[in-house]
């Protein structure tokens, strides 16, 4: 169950049009490593790890990169909500329009559609942390390479917030992979995969 | 239970290990929700960070003193939920912390009453505020207000 709350996790408020940005940041809603996929990843994972608080934590992170979708989706909006028929040349935002008009939808900055492939949902506890350690990485790249390009400091603004976000959502995967490990043989935590092999998995176990 | 906590396991070959936060010093509410977090040791910025100074809050018109309270408030409610977002994390990962259980009620209540005085004075932001404000049962208050993505009220 999710409840809506109606405001923004950080505050949006662009004062200047810019379909070029705008069809960079859309990459950050349905890129590879955008925040779609992410609250996806994250939201897919927790039913069948084996250590509960880590199912907390995956719940947690994954709603959050709820939020996070509607942050971008609001700065995507607010760049082209007063676009002119001439902005709509815009190289970069012209094919988009064609197709979508101002609305949104999900799709990588070369336009290529939100697809499940991007993420993981492996079913084996540390390939699933492991996927999601490189993809707070390569999330926090994406947005490194788009303050790298974007001036307007009030896109900025959301951008850098969501990039230490980033940070601090790797730290707290490494913890759950701490947390995973201690449930486990550290002689050879390959042995079995705790989310399958039930006859060697024992919840109360700690190292 | 100390800091230091029993998530610490051996480190051994083809596993990779990633220390345990501790609790640190923490940011004021506000810097926090403008760096991204509470921990003042999980803000890491880029070079590239400082290009450009945020004019969020000093270059818009200038508000009338009614919508610059409504904003003040919004800018309250912003600050102290994204705390207890942030703090939820590390408690999830460190749950028997003895500085971060607390302040996660005490920032909980506040929330609450901050969420109820909004809903009394402009609209609710969540239903159960709709409650707590004890809002006229005859006007379905949820409809008001401005869209969060419009950026109209931040």
């Amino acid at each position: 169950m999710w409840a809506y709350e109606k405001r923004l996790q950080f505050p949006v408020k662009i004062k200047k049009t810019c379909p070029k940005t705008a069809q960079l940041v859309i990459s950050q809603y349905g890129g590879p490593d955008g925040e779609l996929s992410a609250s996806m990843r994250y939201l897919a994972q927790r039913y069948t790890m084996p250590v509960k608080k880590v199912g907390g934590l995956l719940t947690d992170i994954g709603t959050e990169e709820i939020n996070h979708m509607e942050i971008i989706c609001a700065i995507v909006y607010q760049l082209t909500r007063d676009l002119t028929p001439e902005d709509v040349k815009t190289a970069g935002f012209d094919a988009y329009y064609i197709d979508h008009t101002k609305a949104l939808w999900p799709q990588a900055a070369a336009g290529i559609p939100f697809t499940a492939t991007e993420f993981q949902s492996k079913g084996d506890p540390f390939a699933d942390l492991f996927e999601n350690l490189a993809a707070e990485q390569k999330a926090r790249t994406v947005y490194d390479n788009l303050l790298r390009v974007i001036e307007d400091p009030d896109v900025r603004a959301p951008l850098k917030f969501l990039r230490t976000r980033e940070i601090v959502h790797f730290q707290r995967f490494g913890e759950a992979l701490e947390m995973t490990k201690s449930h486990l043989d550290h002689n050879n935590f390959y042995y079995f995969n705790a989310e399958f092999d039930k006859q060697f998995y024992k919840p109360e176990d700690h190292c | 239970m100390s800091e230091k906590n029993c998530c610490t396991c051996p480190e051994t070959v083809a596993m990779a290990t990633v220390p345990m936060q501790e609790w640190c010093e923490i940011y004021d509410w506000n810097t926090a929700l403008k760096e991204g977090t509470i921990f003042t040791c999980l803000n890491l910025p880029i070079f590239l960070a400082d290009k450009g100074k945020s004019n969020l809050k000093t270059n818009s018109s200038t508000p009338t003193s009614g919508q610059q309270e409504r904003e003040e408030l919004m800018s309250r409610i912003s600050a102290i939920s994204f705390a207890i977002n942030d703090l939820t994390l590390y408690l999830d990962t460190h749950p028997n912390c003895p500085k971060g259980t607390p302040l996660f009620h005490q920032l909980s209540k506040e929330r609450m009453n901050l969420l109820t005085d909004y809903a009394k004075k402009y609209n609710p932001l969540t239903q159960l505020s709709m409650v707590t404000a004890d809002l006229n049962q005859n006007d379905y208050a949820w409809a008001n207000g401005p869209m969060p993505w419009e950026g109209g009220c931040i």
